[in-house]
């Protein structure tokens, strides 16, 4: 059975209050939810269904719940997630999947700027294309790119890779360009296939970090 | 590295045990962490490079024949100022390697600050003074009554402000925590995650089944909301009994958290989620902020997933107060805390620290008069913080509106900090910043909490007493009335009354300025 919530006109708190209770006992569908930030925050399992477009921060601190977003999401989606999934038919505005330590982030559209900002651990899946500062400070986890990025691709990447099929503006600090491994391109075909995208995997390209340690403790500093 | 020449070494040749018989004793050269002293081919203790020598001190406290002096030099200070042998060695260093100075601690040399305030007793033409030694006094701080589940209750008016769990070492951490439960106040994760004890230590309690309470009354543990989210996830926000939302600090305002490698260790690496070594420099903005509104959706989400039972609080660095603070209010936060000049730091670049945001004593007027402006003064409650020494500072912030303050310098200071500024290197020999077990082993958490509670006690009560020799009986009431400045400069930043001339400057009107 599926929980049907309509959001329309409502606040954070009622709203979210009945999504806890109901999410509980089976998958939640909300409506109407487009103007609430914050939704689905903190959840440790569960699925929900944003029917339409999502609010800014959907499924912040997320761990554990599979979160569905028909339309498209706003800013910040998965903001701080640590475990679970959550998934954006659609296009993610700005700063997609930032500060995740875990989980998997699916965008099918395209990425605004400053996604997968300081990405800890989780992979992040975007169909599209990407703005500008993909992946910034990026100390793990990775960030999957079928379209084009914009400037400054993984600037001052620490840890994690970015595999990119299109184009970049221009690439950040600290990172290289590497060929793709065999077991490198099995894993992101398998990664593509389970989330119903088409795709090569030798069609890709890796982006590392030349350093982890790039700013004021060097190598030889050991 | 940290300030360069500022000390000079003697060592006193007829008492050191080493002078008299080489090879007998060579603590200094052992526990010195800047390799100031060394042995000689002949076992010899000399003095091989004072210059490295940052003033810890620990040197003296462990020759056991008191044989060793630490002088600033201080007088040149005086007679060469500017071009002083310290500033004359920084241009040295950045001209041998390209590299700026870093360092802890927060600004040094005179700013506008407290001393040039005095607290105004009572006499006969004001309500008579109260009885410190027979009388009660309300110090009690209550933030989030109206808005949260589970409001914080302070038995002081005090707190300990960010510092984290990388800056400081762990047994640092603990210590804080079973001081702020001795004393029924507030410590904070800062931005490194939180320790797993440190919950219910600062609640009180021994074991993390909370079966027994060991110290007395308990305190609070607030979460820190960072701009690096270091070790967060929904378990680290609802571990304790606030969250605060950190957007700056005094020491290095529009800039992020400095961890240099040096203080990576696995432990600290494992919480933060980044490599052993690398450094971890902080954002200086929450990149999930693009707008002002994203910060009331941020309180608004924080309340959320704790359930609407925790007070959210906002950390502010020092640069517009009054904007700042209106702000962080309309976002609707429970507490703000405003972090002045003077405010410390286990890492940041010297020039900034030195010289960049607001004193705190011109913080605290606009703060108040924001919150005044929104009919929220003494309801979202407003903490002032920034090199905060004692009851007397903690007064006069309170009596120009502050409902409470934080000691963080302070209390690194009572777990036995010397002021040598180079927290950042992680060679504290006193144990507080330093990941280094040769160091931390030294800090007993309990020991060391004991003396943090001796210390806010002792401080609670300095209030108390310049609270009721002024003619009050709870904190709350205290005004500006009770102050007045000693010299044009303070009043004309402050607004309070110049002494002689008993009242405020001529652009001061009604307590704002003109």
């Amino acid at each position: 059975m599926t929980h049907v919530l309509d959001a329309k006109g409502a606040e954070l708190r009622p709203v979210s209050t009945q999504l806890r209770s109901m999410v509980q006992q089976d998958s939640v569908v909300v409506k109407n939810a487009a103007h609430l930030h914050g939704l689905c925050g903190g959840l440790k399992s569960g699925e929900v269904t944003i029917q339409g477009d999502s609010g800014d921060y959907l499924a912040v601190l997320n761990d554990g719940a599979v979160i569905r977003v028909t339309g498209s999401a706003g800013m910040y989606v998965a903001d701080n997630m640590t475990e679970g999934k959550v998934l954006v038919e659609g296009d993610a505005d700005y700063g997609a999947g930032q500060y995740c330590y875990g989980g998997t982030v699916v965008i099918k559209g395209s990425a605004g700027d400053f996604a997968g900002t300081m990405n800890k651990g989780a992979t992040i899946i975007v169909g599209g294309d990407v703005g500008d500062e993909v992946g910034t400070y990026m100390v793990g986890g990775d960030v999957v790119i079928a379209g084009d990025a914009g400037r400054n691709l993984g600037n001052y990447l620490i840890r994690g890779n970015i595999y990119i099929k299109g184009d970049w503006a221009s690439l950040g600090h600290n990172c290289k360009v590497e060929n793709l491994a065999a077991e490198d391109s099995q894993r992101l075909e398998g990664l593509l296939a389970e989330h119903g995208m088409a795709g090569n995997g030798k069609d890709y390209r890796k982006i590392t970090p030349v350093s982890d340690k790039p700013f004021y403790s060097h190598e030889e500093a050991e | 590295m940290a300030t360069v020449g500022a000390f000079c070494v003697t060592l006193d040749r007829e008492r050191c045990i080493n002078s008299r018989m080489p090879g007998k004793c060579a603590a200094c050269v052992e526990v010195c962490p800047y390799e100031v002293f060394s042995l000689n081919g002949h076992n010899e203790v000399v003095i091989q490079n004072y210059n490295t020598c940052v003033g810890c001190r620990i040197c003296a406290e462990f020759c056991p024949e008191n044989a060793i002096r630490i002088n600033p030099a201080e007088s040149e200070m005086v007679s060469r100022y500017p071009w002083t042998f310290g500033t004359m060695e920084e241009i040295h260093h950045k001209a041998l390697t390209g590299e700026y100075l870093l360092r802890g601690f927060g600004t040094m040399g005179p700013t506008p600050h407290f001393d040039n305030i005095v607290v105004v007793p009572s006499q006969l033409a004001s309500p008579a003074p109260r009885d410190k030694y027979r009388e009660e006094c309300n110090m009690e701080v209550v933030i989030g009554e109206e808005t949260c589940e589970k409001p914080i209750r302070l038995q002081y008016p005090l707190i300990f402000p960010a510092m984290s769990y990388g800056a400081l070492s762990k047994e640092a951490k603990l210590a804080l925590a079973i001081g702020a439960a001795k004393t029924g106040i507030m410590t904070n994760t800062g931005e490194g995650g939180v320790v797993e004890e440190e919950p219910y230590y600062a609640n009180g309690f021994e074991r993390p089944n909370r079966s027994r309470k060991r110290w007395h009354p308990g305190g609070y543990l607030a979460i820190q909301w960072s701009t690096g989210r270091w070790g967060v996830s929904v378990d680290y926000v609802n571990a304790g009994d606030a969250v605060e939302i950190k957007i700056g600090q005094g020491a290095k305002p529009g800039m992020g958290g400095h961890l240099l490698g040096e203080k990576v260790t696995e432990d600290v690496a494992r919480i933060r989620g980044i490599p052993v070594g690398s450094d971890a420099l902080s954002p200086c903005r929450h990149y999930d902020v693009l707008a002002p509104e994203d910060v009331k959706k941020q309180v608004d989400l924080l309340r959320d997933v704790t359930n609407y039972e925790k007070p959210i609080l906002m950390k502010l660095g020092p640069s517009r107060p009054y904007d700042d603070v209106k702000m962080a209010a309309l976002a609707g936060v429970d507490a703000i805390s405003i972090d002045g000049l003077a405010g410390g730091t286990g890492c940041s670049p010297d020039v900034v620290t030195q010289g960049v945001g607001i004193p705190t004593i011109a913080c605290i007027g606009p703060a108040v008069r924001a919150l005044k402006d929104l009919g929220l003064h003494r309801k979202v409650k407003l903490f002032a913080l920034g090199g905060m020494r004692n009851g007397l500072d903690a007064f006069k912030a309170m009596a120009m509106g502050a409902d409470g303050v934080g000691f963080g310098t302070a209390a690194e200071i009572a777990m036995g900090c010397r002021g040598c500024m180079a927290c950042h290197q992680g060679n504290c020999p006193y144990g507080i910043t330093s990941q280094n077990p040769k160091m931390t082993e030294r800090l007993d958490p309990e020991e060391i909490g004991q003396r943090l509670a001796n210390f806010i006690k002792a401080t609670a009560e300095e209030v108390k007493i310049l609270t009721m020799l002024s003619g009050h009986s709870d904190i709350q009431e205290l005004s500006e009335e009770d102050l007045r400045a000693l010299d044009v400069n303070t009043a004309a930043i402050t607004g309070l009354k110049l002494v002689g001339y008993e009242r405020a400057l001529p652009w001061w009107e009604n307590g704002r300025p003109s």
